[in-house]
């Protein structure tokens, strides 16, 4: 593979992909929601095909360098997706869509039949079928799953192809994750609950097969069973919840269920208890989803998968599906439209699990080294904040106050699209630096066994002073973790800042219990400016802590083009889209993305300052907190453990050097006596869950397989095999009319020919 | 002049006046060549190119197959295309409901040809045995020869085959029914015994000659006793005067009774069945595909004609309930239990398509109980003709394989799938989801037949149950019996697992006995893969919803009439 070949020649057959959506759209006839089916069959096509493929043709050198072993068949799939995407979208952003009726488009009726119903009447004309439901939570998750799906497809193709790890299994790759975008398209455009839970569990299973990818490593084999098996327990609730929202309801469709959900079947009144379990039973499988607490435990692990795998399950699609999944859950507690009351407690839950999830995954991250395992962490506490947003979101529309309840809904939301968009970057940064460090480390110890067992390119205590090696890759993790912590004007600012804003007002608004959550992560906003800034300094400020360090250089193809599309949107996008009213546009008020007729400078003006002085004095307060929290103390602290200057004629470039030179300015401060301390190996034990869940499954779980293990073996078996048998037997004493014997035949016609006329007879003369 | 037929009703039966004169033609063009009439008393040659020494193009053997190709292709086409409809004289009529009968009896054929290209194959540039050559060698070159010589033969009995059903399909009058039927079975008797040199085939066609004609026998002889009872045999005068009697007369149930016989050879009932397995494992397998399916859409159309057309009552039971329900439970799970042990996969095939005529029998008998509204019934009919249109897909499917099979002496022990799946992916994999469409799995074609079966079954009966059960088993307790016949589709399904599962499981898991590819039959595998596709979105997709709609358009037309 040469280093630094131009490979851009590679992307021409994508053209006539490129072109599908446009012909569509020029020819004016269908709206675009027809073609939303689109977005899921491309990938659906790919699938088998690069399946296949990859098992026909592995060693074959077209299918090696032109199709990339499949990378760009799935990248042409995944482009059609994202035009379809793009086109949907615009529709919405230009008008001619109408965001405040929810689309829906069926495009599959498959089978219609009757059904028992439990009072024993039948009901006539259930349609088996797929349909299409399109608002605005819809398209913004659809144009984030689309959008990072093909820029990971993107950097995959550099990454796995050049990794001589992957040897002729990156066709599995590639069908494994476009069959993976498939299931979080399809989750996202489900009309129904029950498709909803379908693709879901099609995710459930590509991320098991992904996360194990290295399947000969024990370690990885281990983590993809203990990432399955956590998500399988929220799962199992999920199921739950979705039979009792049936029994209220009587359907799964969304159109039914949201059309009224004060009112279930046969127009009975709903009873709020019932709910609440059907939402709290739904909750559960959307903690174990986005790895909250207490089902995170699975997260760190899955950081055994290559690491496009890992971008692609944190950021873009598998943890967000349980934040969609909440989000949609709105209508249910929204009094305003229908919505059935007394669910406050729900909200108020899923604050409490966001915020303790937000603050144990902040601290747990300030000890890890490893750099994957640091973004890890650090997407478990920023979902959490997403899931205080929604549980405050949950609790203001449940008491009335929808103003209040649109806003942090609009701005949890807009926090997920800031965070995928920046968490997807960091990922395939720090993928990009570990590919880099690697390929030097390879470079370095070329022909020779010395050090390459113990060498571990992930470790940032094998790196630092990378600035000035790794341009790209520092600029973008650089506006990466500035959104992520929430430096003014960057990206998360802009969400965050309404999240903590609004779930304090709860606290305000006279919700005491609220206070835990509002303090939770006010806290975690100064954490997350420590260890998000913790892990730049060490990586690339500083004193190289390694001799590979020297031998670094940017030079994969492939990597770099996602990063500074996606650093680029990191930086300015939040902004603009604050600007735009995408908060308001989030939370389906029905306003379009605009100026609202305001001149753009007033409209800057009007947003800075709702950001920076909102008219009440108590939420200005926190504001400040959090900005002097997040901007000042956490990163000053980091520096002065971690930063350091450039090397003399080391050149980075404008903002990387300032930031590196700046840090080198804080002095510096020893801190091994923290590190060895109770608490900070409780940290490194990840507070011991892992042990506790391990110790309990032991004792309570593992006798009880072994007895059901039993039992199957003995009992179920033992009546299959039984009626396998017999039915042999039968079979046996069955054949033995066929003789062979035409004589034979005519006796057995004769006798059957009786038959009929005896029953002929004693029905009817 | 006075033509038998005009050319508006000639029109109506395009397919069926293209395989007419195809057969006249295939006799004709082997046969052209240089011959010459001398003018007497002259000197004058006129040609009459019929015999002499032939051209070279008319002496290849490959031609009649190339012309019975051409032949069905363009049948399927005009078939397809075709959208008017009306009487042919007094005893033919073209409807919706024949014309997709039609069209479902030449796709076949057009299968068994294609299968036939390569299981019988025409070797143009075979030469005598010279002296100097071993035996083997002179016997294989003697047995090319023969293969060449009886191409001719072979189809213009296939395409007779086709004529005979395709005009049985359109027949409003008993006897015409009949003689379509007797055109097509004893040319499918002669193509069972086709190859004659193997004492299998010779064996198998002789047992389903005699088995055969006693039915044929018996059921005439229920004929006579009808003409004897109605003094007319069109199927329209036979159903008033049906209607008109207010109790059943023992000489027409007789009558219709010793019908049933002969058409329960055809579907392969039991106990009627006994001697199809040995047919189909005798014959070569696209013959015995064809027997399979469009000779089993051929006694179920006549089935349909005695029993829904013409003997079921306005309202409440037909007096053939309890009998047809009967048969049709013993029919699958004979079918089922007989095959679970086959070791050939032809007689496996043969056994399962005995299962399959159970089910459809139970629909039939679910019609019988007259609990159903005019919809209900719509639905189990409809059911069954779908069935019977997609199982020429995924049933003839796996006999192409069997055919490829066959090229190398093999497909008649299940050994010879062993590890299909390592020596020919493509085909193994269509197999497999031949038999998973067999066996219902969803989303293939089979399935949706057998749901719409089920569907239909359970919506004729499921409203008899009782609405104040209180528990599912008081409601079991309170439905109508017919409702178990779903019960019974299920289970025996169940049960058919095993060995449909049985075919997936020895080509993928065994080791091959021979891991050579297999022939190069091109046209044999794009069939092959073709009916796997089709399999596929005959299931689901706009592509099955358009067959429905074509299968509820023939069901109405047969309804209304």
């Amino acid at each position: 593979m040469g280093e630094t070949k131009n490979e851009y020649r590679l992307l021409f057959p994508l053209l006539p992909f490129l072109a599908i959506v446009p012909y569509l759209a020029l020819q004016g006839e269908n709206s675009s929601t027809d073609f939303a089916w689109m977005i899921v069959v491309a990938p659906f096509i790919a699938f088998p095909i690069i399946l296949i493929s990859g098992q026909v043709y592995n060693k074959n050198e077209t299918w090696k360098n032109t199709f990339k072993e499949g990378g760009i068949l799935g990248l042409a799939a995944l482009l059609v997706s994202l035009s379809t995407t793009i086109w949907i979208v615009y529709d919405y952003l230009i008008g001619s869509a109408d965001i405040n009726n929810n689309d829906v488009t069926s495009w599959l009726e498959w089978i219609s039949f009757d059904i028992l119903q439990s009072d024993y009447t039948m009901a006539q004309n259930r349609v088996l079928g797929v349909g299409v439901w399109v608002d605005s939570l819809t398209l913004m998750l659809l144009f984030v799953a689309t959008f990072l799906c093909f820029l990971i497809c993107w950097f995959a193709i550099g990454y796995m192809t050049t990794d001589p790890i992957n040897e002729d299994s990156n066709h599995r790759f590639f069908a494994e994750f476009v069959l993976f975008s498939l299931g979080m398209f399809g989750m996202v455009l489900a009309d129904n609950f029950l498709w909803l839970f379908i693709f879901w569990e099609v995710m459930g299973l590509c991320s098991y097969l992904l996360i194990g990818f290295y399947y000969w490593k024990e370690s990885a084999a281990y983590a993809a069973k203990k990432a399955f098996l956590t998500t399988r327990v929220g799962d199992v609730f999920l199921m739950v919840g979705l039979l009792i929202l049936y029994d209220i309801y009587g359907s799964l469709d969304f159109a039914v269920v949201f059309d009224d959900p004060s009112t279930g079947v046969g127009g009975a009144l709903v009873d709020s208890g019932e709910l609440f379990w059907a939402l709290m039973m739904l909750f559960i499988g959307a903690v174990g989803k986005s790895a909250q607490f207490p089902l995170h435990v699975w997260l760190p692990d899955a950081m055994e998968g290559p690491t496009p795998v890992s971008a692609l399950i944190h950021a873009a699609t598998m943890v967000n599906a349980g934040l969609y999944l909440v989000a949609r859950l709105m209508p249910f507690v929204d009094v305003h439209h229908h919505g059935v009351s007394g669910l406050e407690d729900f909200g108020l839950i899923v604050a409490w699990i966001g915020g303790i999830t937000a603050f144990m995954a902040a601290s747990i991250a300030f000890v890890q080294n490893d750099i994957k395992k640091v973004l890890a962490y650090s997407t478990m506490s920023q979902l959490a904040y997403i899931f205080t947003g929604l549980g405050s979101a949950l609790y203001f529309l449940n008491i009335n106050e929808y103003y209040a309840g649109y806003f942090v809904l609009g701005a949890s939301l807009f926090h997920l699209f800031n965070h995928a968009m920046a968490k997807g970057m960091l990922f395939m940064a720090s993928g990009s630096v570990i590919h880099e460090v690697h390929h030097a480390h390879d470079h370095l110890h070329h022909g020779s066994d010395h050090g390459h067992h113990d060498f571990d390119p992930q470790d940032m205590r094998n790196m630092g002073g990378l600035a000035s090696k790794l341009p790209v890759t520092a600029t973008a993790m650089m506006f990466g973790s500035m959104s992520i912590i929430g430096i003014p004007l960057i990206g998360g600012f802009w969400s965050k800042e309404g999240i903590i804003a609004k779930t304090w007002s709860a606290y305000f608004h006279g919700e005491t219990l609220m206070l835990g959550p509002a303090l939770l992560i006010l806290a975690t906003a100064g954490m997350t400016g420590f260890y998000m800034s913790r892990m730049w300094f060490m990586t690339f400020a500083g004193e190289p802590k390694s001799e590979v360090v020297d031998h670094v250089h940017e030079s994969t193809p492939w990597i770099k083009e996602p990063l500074i599309i996606l650093t680029i949107i990191t930086a300015v996008g939040g902004f603009v889209l604050a600007v735009l009213g995408v908060v308001d546009f989030l939370s389906n008020k029905s306003v379009n993305l605009s100026l609202h007729g305001k001149p753009l400078l007033d409209q800057i003006i009007y947003e800075l300052e709702h950001a920076f002085l909102p008219e009440d004095q108590k939420l200005r307060i926190v504001g400040w907190i959090t900005i002097f929290l997040s901007f000042i103390v956490g990163p000053i602290m980091a520096s002065r453990v971690h930063g350091g200057r450039l090397k003399e004629g080391e050149k980075a470039n404008l903002f990387v050097g300032w930031l590196v030179n700046l840090s080198g300015k804080f002095g510096k401060q020893d801190v091994s006596w923290l590190a060895e301390s109770q608490l900070s190996e409780a940290l490194d034990k990840r507070l011991y869950f892992d042990d506790l869940y391990e110790g309990v499954l032991a004792r309570t779980l593992i006798p009880f397989a072994d007895f059901t293990a039993w039992f199957d073996r003995n009992i179920i078996d033992g009546i299959i095999k039984q009626i396998e048998s017999k039915s042999v037997l039968g079979s046996f004493e069955i054949r033995k009319f066929t003789t062979g014997s035409a004589g034979d035949y005519i006796l057995m016609a004769t006798v059957g020919a009786l038959c009929i006329f005896v029953l002929l007879m004693g029905v009817s003369f | 002049m006075n033509l038998p037929i005009n050319t508006s009703e000639a029109e109506l039966v395009i397919p069926e006046l293209i395989m007419l004169f195809g057969l006249i033609a295939i006799i004709l063009i082997p046969n052209l060549g240089n011959a010459s009439f001398r003018i007497p008393l002259t000197r004058i040659h006129v040609p009459v190119f019929i015999g002499g020494s032939r051209f070279k193009s008319t002496s290849n053997p490959k031609l009649p197959n190339q012309v019975s190709l051409i032949i069905f292709i363009s049948a399927l086409f005009f078939g397809l295309m075709q959208n008017s409809y009306g009487p042919i004289g007094n005893t033919l009529e073209v409807t919706e409901f024949s014309r997709l009968f039609s069209l479902i009896f030449i796709a076949a054929l057009l299968l068994a040809t294609i299968a036939t290209t390569h299981r019988l194959p025409a070797r143009p540039n075979v030469k005598p045995p010279n002296d100097g050559d071993s035996e083997n060698i002179s016997t294989k070159k003697i047995n090319a020869l023969i293969d060449n010589r009886r191409q001719v033969d072979f189809h213009i009995i296939l395409i007779m085959v086709g004529l005979g059903m395709s005009l049985m399909s359109m027949a409003t009058h008993l006897f015409m029914l009949f003689v379509c039927i007797e055109l097509a079975s004893l040319s499918s008797y002669i193509l069972v015994a086709f190859h004659k040199e193997s004492k299998v085939g010779g064996e198998a066609g002789m047992k389903y000659f005699i088995v055969g004609s006693v039915a044929s026998a018996v059921g005439i002889y229920g004929m006579s006793l009808l003409y004897l009872w109605s003094g007319d045999l069109s199927l329209d005068a036979l159903a008033i005067k049906w209607a008109e009697s207010s109790s059943i007369d023992p000489l027409a149930g007789i009558a219709v009774g010793l019908m049933l016989v002969a058409f329960g050879f055809k579907v392969g009932a039991a106990p009627f069945h006994l001697a199809a397995p040995d047919a189909y494992s005798g014959a070569s397998s696209p013959i015995a595909g064809l027997l399979a399916t469009a000779s089993k859409a051929m006694g179920f159309v006549a089935l349909m004609r005695i029993l829904v057309s013409v003997t079921m009552p306005i309202e409440g039971e037909a007096f053939w309930y309890t009998a047809i329900a009967i048969i049709a439970v013993v029919t699958m799970t004979w079918g089922n239990l007989a095959a679970l042990t086959s070791s050939n996969p032809k007689r496996m095939l043969a056994y399962s398509s005995v299962s399959h005529a159970g089910y459809m029998l139970a629909g039939l008998a679910a019609i019988g109980s007259g609990l159903g509204s005019e919809e209900a019934i719509q639905l189990v009919l409809t059911a069954i003709v779908f069935h019977l249109a997609v199982l020429v897909i995924f049933k003839f499917g796996a006999f192409l394989v069997l055919s490829l099979l066959e090229t190398e002496e093999r497909g008649h022990r299940l050994e010879d799938l062993h590890g299909l799946a390592r020596r020919e992916p493509l085909v193994a994999g269509s197999m497999f989801l031949f038999m998973l469409s067999l066996a219902g799995v969803p989303p293939l074609s089979g399935f949706l037949s057998k749901f719409l079966m089920i569907n239909g079954i359970v919506n004729i009966s499921a409203g008899t149950g009782a609405s104040d059960a209180t528990s599912i088993l008081d409601w079991l307790i309170s439905v109508e019996p017919v409702f178990w016949l779903a019960f019974a589709i299920v289970i025996n399904s169940a049960l058919s697992m095993f060995y449909y599962l049985r075919i997936g499981l020895v080509m993928f898991f065994e080791e091959p006995e021979d891991s050579r590819a297999m022939k190069d039959a091109f046209s044999l595998r794009l069939a092959i893969v073709a009916c796997a596709i089709l399999t596929v979105i005959l299931g689901i997709g706009p592509l099955s919803d358009s067959l429905l709609e074509m299968v509820a358009d023939a069901i109405n037309s047969f309804v209304s009439n």
